[in-house]
Parts: C-alpha cells; sequence; structure tokens
C-alpha cells in the first residue's frame, strides 16, 4: 500500500526583508511534510521566523524562493503562487488564532456557516454542515448568539468549527491556548487534534505552550529562520 | 448570507439614527430645490394669471414687478385705438402692510384691476366669486390666510373678501390681494385728514404765489379736493396691459408701440426674463448655490460615515479576506450598505419632505422630476462615497488578523 499524499509538502521555503544594511533572512530553506491528521507543533522563540512561516504557509506572503503543495496540488512554485490564493484559502486552509477573531456582528452558526457560502455551497448543505460541526464540538446550543455573547472558550471552539466546517487540508493554529487558562488550553488542544484526525486535517500549531505537547504527533522547531524537522522527536500523542 | 444586512442588524439604532441625520440633510436640500422652483413660479405667477400679451411701462424702466414706473392713466385709452389691440387694461400693484383688528399683521401686494373689464375671473379662484361691485370688495390669495366672507379694513374703508384665489404670490413672496383699479389707488394713496388739509393749504399757497393767484376762483378751487380739480388729472397707474387681436403679430403691434416716446413695451416672454434675470435673480443663485453646497456637505458626511463604518470593521474585513473571501463580496457589502443608507434618508426625506413643506411661509414646489433628480443625486453620493470604504477595504492587510 503506498503513502497517503502528505496533506502539506514544502521545499526550500525562504524569505528575506529589507535590503542592505537591513536585510534578514527570515526564512532559509524550509523542507517538511506533514500528513493528513497529523498534528505538529511549531515552536521558537519571538522573531524565530515562525510567523514568517506561518503567512507563507497561509498563502498570505509569498516566500522568495521553494514549492509549497496543499492537499496534492501545487501552490507555490519557484517562489511563485500557483493559482487563485483566495480559492485555495477557502477551500483548503483553515485558521484558528490566538483570540477567536469570529466576525462580531454574525451569529456563532453564521460565522461558521461563512467559510461554506463563501465558496457557494448551496446553502441547505452549509447549514446541514454547520450544525453538524457544532454539534460535535458542543456549542450547537449556542448557534444563534452573537460573539459578544459567549464565553472565551466557546467563542474558540465556534473558531475551531469555522476553521474545520470546509474540511481543509491544512488547519493553521496560531497560539490557539494563549489567551485560554490551563484547563481550557488543554481541552481545545484536543478538540483540534480529535477534529483534525476526525476530518484528515494536518494541523501546524505555533504554540509557546509546553504542557499540551504530549497531544501533538511531532514537534518543529525554528531558530533565526532555521527549521528543523529531523531531529523532531515524534510524541506519540494520546487522547 | 447577506454581510452588509447583518452589519447593519449588529447595530441597527446606530445606522438608523445616521439615516435618519442624512435624511434630515436630504430634506433640507429638497426643500432648497423646491423653494428655488417656487421663487420662480411664485414671480412668474401673478403675470401669468393676468394673461396679457404686451405690458405697457414708463419708459426705460422694467416693469411694475421690476421697479418703480407710473404711466399716465389716459395710456389705456391711447393703446386701445392701437390697430391689433383687442383689450387694454391698466394695472397697479403696491406692497402694503397693515394689522387686522385682532392684532394679526397683514402682508400682500394689492393689485388693481380694470373695472368693469377686468372682474378677475381669468385668475384662479378656488372658493367665492369674482368682483361684482365697483368697490369694497376684494379677492385674496389663500396663502393670506382670510375667510370667505372677511371684513377687512384698510385705510377709510372696509373690504369684503369675495373670492379666494391658489398660488398667487408677487416676486416678493408676498401674497397677492386684487381690488377695482381706483379701490387699489384708493388704499394706495389714503393718507390722513391733516395731511389732506396741509396739502391742500399749500397747493392754494402755490396757485396764489403765481400769475394764476390773480384769479381769485382759481384760488378758491385750488384748495378744494384734489379730484374736482379736472386740471390736476388722475392718479397714475404701473402699467397698461394689452391683448392683441387673434391673428394679429405680436410684433407689429410691439413695434408700432415701441415707437411712442414715453414708454417702453414688453411681451410677456420679456417681462419673464426680466422677473427671472433682474428681480429674483440673486435668490435664484443663492438658494441654487446653497442647494449645491448642501449637496456637496451631504456628500463628504455620507462619505464620512461610510469610511468609518469600514474602518469599524476593518478587522472583519481582513478576516474576510484572510478566509478566502471573494473582493467582489467585501466590496458588495461596502455598497450595498452606502446604497441602503441613502436610500433610507432619501425616502424619510421624500416622506418627510411631503409632510412638511405645505406648513413652510414660502411655496416649495417639488415635482417627480425633482425627485428622480435627488435619486440619482444620492446613488451617486452613495456610490462615491463607499468607493472611499472600498479603498480602505482594498488596503486591510489579512496579516493584521495574524498579527492581533
Amino acid at each position: 500500500m503506498s503513502d497517503p499524499i502528505p496533506a502539506v509538502q514544502a521545499r526550500s521555503l525562504s524569505k528575506h526583508y529589507g535590503e542592505g544594511n537591513t536585510y534578514v533572512l527570515a526564512l532559509k530553506e524550509a523542507t517538511f511534510q506533514i500528513a493528513p491528521g497529523e498534528v505538529v507543533a511549531l515552536l521558537g522563540p519571538s522573531g524565530s521566523g515562525k510567523s514568517t512561516l506561518l503567512t507563507i504557509l497561509g498563502l498570505i506572503n509569498p516566500p522568495d524562493t521553494g514549492w509549497l503543495q496543499v492537499g496534492g496540488v501545487d501552490v507555490i512554485r519557484d517562489g511563485a503562487a500557483v493559482g487563485d490564493a483566495n480559492l485555495i484559502r477557502r477551500r483548503n486552509l483553515g485558521f484558528v488564532f490566538q483570540r477567536s477573531n469570529l466576525i462580531p456582528f454574525l451569529t456563532a452558526e453564521e460565522n461558521v456557516r461563512l467559510v461554506l457560502e463563501l465558496d457557494d455551497v448551496p446553502r441547505r448543505e452549509a447549514v446541514h454542515r454547520t450544525r453538524e460541526i457544532l454539534e460535535s464540538l458542543g456549542v450547537a446550543d449556542r448557534a444563534s448568539h452573537l460573539p459578544m455573547q459567549l464565553s472565551g472558550g466557546q467563542q474558540q471552539r465556534v473558531a475551531i468549527a469555522r476553521a474545520l466546517v470546509h474540511e481543509p487540508s491544512l488547519l493553521l493554529a496560531d497560539e490557539p491556548t494563549a489567551s485560554l487558562d490551563k484547563e481550557l488550553g488543554r481541552r481545545v488542544m484536543e478538540l483540534l487534534r480529535t477534529a483534525a484526525i476526525e476530518r484528515g486535517a494536518a494541523v501546524l500549531i505555533v504554540t509557546h505552550d509546553h504542557r499540551a505537547l504530549d497531544l501533538v504527533d511531532r514537534t518543529f522547531e525554528i531558530e533565526d529562520g532555521v527549521l528543523d524537522t529531523e531531529g523532531a522527536k515524534v510524541h506519540g500523542a494520546t487522547l | 448570507m447577506n454581510l452588509s444586512l447583518r452589519d447593519i442588524r449588529h447595530d441597527s439604532s446606530r445606522f438608523l439614527l445616521t439615516a435618519v441625520g442624512l435624511g434630515l440633510l436630504l430634506t433640507v436640500v429638497l426643500a432648497m430645490t423646491g423653494i428655488y422652483n417656487g421663487i420662480i413660479k411664485d414671480a412668474t405667477a401673478l403675470p401669468d394669471s393676468l394673461g396679457a400679451d404686451l405690458w405697457i411701462v414708463q419708459r426705460d424702466t422694467r416693469g411694475p414687478f421690476a421697479e418703480l414706473t407710473r404711466v399716465s392713466s389716459d395710456l389705456e385709452e391711447r393703446a386701445r385705438a392701437v390697430p391689433g389691440v383687442a383689450r387694454a387694461r391698466s394695472y397697479v400693484s403696491h406692497t402694503i402692510q397693515r394689522q387686522l383688528p385682532n392684532g394679526r399683521p397683514l402682508r400682500f401686494t394689492a393689485v388693481g384691476l380694470s373695472w368693469p373689464d377686468d372682474l378677475g375671473g381669468g385668475l384662479p379662484i378656488i372658493k367665492g366669486r369674482p368682483l361684482a361691485q365697483p368697490h369694497y370688495e376684494c379677492l385674496v390669495d389663500s396663502s393670506l390666510g382670510l375667510a370667505l366672507g372677511q371684513r377687512i379694513p384698510l385705510g377709510r374703508d372696509v373690504y369684503t373678501v369675495v373670492g379666494i384665489t391658489d398660488g398667487l404670490l408677487a416676486s416678493g413672496g408676498d401674497p397677492a390681494a386684487f381690488f377695482t383699479l381706483s379701490d387699489a389707488q384708493r388704499i394706495q394713496n389714503d393718507v390722513s385728514n391733516e395731511a389732506i388739509r396741509l396739502d391742500r393749504e399749500a397747493r392754494s399757497a402755490r396757485v396764489r404765489q403765481s400769475a394764476l393767484g390773480r384769479d381769485p376762483e382759481l384760488v378758491r378751487f385750488s384748495g378744494k379736493n384734489a379730484q374736482l380739480i379736472p386740471a390736476l388729472g388722475p392718479s397714475p397707474v404701473s402699467a397698461v396691459m394689452l391683448n392683441v387681436d387673434p391673428g394679429v403679430s405680436l410684433d407689429t403691434v410691439q413695434a408700432r408701440l415701441q415707437g411712442w416716446q414715453d414708454v417702453t413695451v414688453y411681451s410677456q416672454a420679456e417681462q419673464h426674463a426680466l422677473i427671472l434675470g433682474g428681480v429674483v435673480e440673486k435668490t435664484r443663485l443663492q438658494i441654487g448655490l446653497f442647494r449645491g453646497l448642501l449637496v456637496v456637505i451631504s456628500a463628504i458626511l455620507m462619505g464620512l460615515i461610510i469610511y468609518t463604518m469600514t474602518v469599524d470593521k476593518i478587522h472583519s474585513i481582513a478576516l474576510l479576506k484572510l478566509l478566502g473571501a471573494r473582493m467582489s463580496v467585501i466590496l458588495g457589502m461596502i455598497l450595498e450598505e452606502a446604497l441602503l443608507l441613502g436610500g433610507i434618508a432619501y425616502v424619510l426625506a421624500v416622506i418627510l419632505g411631503n409632510f412638511a413643506f405645505d406648513i413652510f411661509p414660502r411655496r416649495v414646489v417639488i415635482e417627480n422630476e425633482h425627485r428622480l433628480a435627488l435619486l440619482v443625486i444620492v446613488t451617486a453620493i452613495s456610490v462615491a462615497s463607499s468607493a472611499i470604504g472600498m479603498k480602505k477595504a482594498l488596503a486591510a492587510d489579512p496579516n493584521e488578523v495574524l498579527a492581533a
């Protein structure tokens, strides 16, 4: 049986900022791959290049050089975007942030359904899938509430639902537990992991929180733009 | 999912208050348009209602609607003798302000009609009847607020309102009241007994001091009522209105009358041009400029409102971009909100105008074409102001979401 196609595969991604005296190489030849359902933590001090890698993977900032494939499709080739970045983000990428970043004028249900409707999923199907994921994350009873009417934990669950409802190949999570207490942070990590496994999404979590590392499959470490994946150990995550 | 409606729903009271504010501003724009039209209509309503083809006025003056003009009362007879003239009527007008017995001020332009040739039957009478007696009757415009049958003391006499006209105002905006020519002159020339006595004494003294004073009979007559002295002649009138026979060239008659060295003759169209180009020109320009200024202010305000609304949700816009929303979705949301804001404000302005303009002291004339013009302007302003918000939205960086 052949290996499954990696959810995300990157080769030689590099990115610099500034020129001359201000020249900084923020990411150097990053090469890695993450399998569907795999959860990877990206660790590193501030200014190490975590955000640069995240914005490249999120197709927000293009790299200078390199190649990136998401869900088996080339999205960056020789440092240049291939295809419609918006379309790829709508279909293949999910985002979870430190704060929930829900749209304040939409209800919890609408925040989640929006992602499907942006991709022209028929309304009936969008409503069904939204209800399903909200139920699976235990916030279906808060569906008609606005974000400001939800607790921090509920908001983060809705944000996870939004990130996964369209079944992306890659979920990028930027410090998703930073604003939560230890217990809630761990529950969010568990939710992320469960949802990723169930939906076959690769998850890359940027975090400083070492307390939940037992819930990830691998860790990547980055420092001065150099991504270390070779030495990363497999944690043998359990739920 | 309609994002604009959901955004509005989220803070509907703020949106509605903004729309009401903008609506009130547009009501003023509409009112200015209506007042502008009203000034033009008012200025021409009176000469139009009198139905003259030609106006004979004092030489080198601009006619009774522009300035003081006096012509001899026998000019009516002279004009009537001109070939092609079907009808000649004297015209007098003067603005007076009196106080009713109940203390209410009464300001109007008194217009004299040639009795018995012109009884006011051609005027737009909405209640009552034309004049039927040579004295002590009048027709008044409805805006004067007088009732049919009401008696108004003016000078030494009391006049009864026998008819109510509609929309007949002088160029200054004062309502018109119609009397017989002699009554209008009587009201105009009304002075106190003491003034009459002093005038007679002065006249008599002038006669005594001149060669005429050698005749004792002349001296005696000179101190009597002026109307009993044929040499003094009747009071002058403001102008003479002419109608030409059907089939007769107006230009021919006018050219012939222009040959008279003591008068100037204007056609109805020239009278219109003189009124609009002179009498109401400054007011018209001022109102027009004010209206233009209000449109610009509305556009600036709306631009600022839409810009602020966009800035308020710039984080959500950046997030939408990060989620892969098409630009058309984001720009459409801003445009829809701007159009909705403008639309609500416009509807409010039209509804408010329908109720409020009737109680304005000056006539406000709003036709469907003016409402349509305002709709076009509001739509243009909405689109233009949404462009400001769109520019801001286009600049929104999805990185802001990650950096937050």
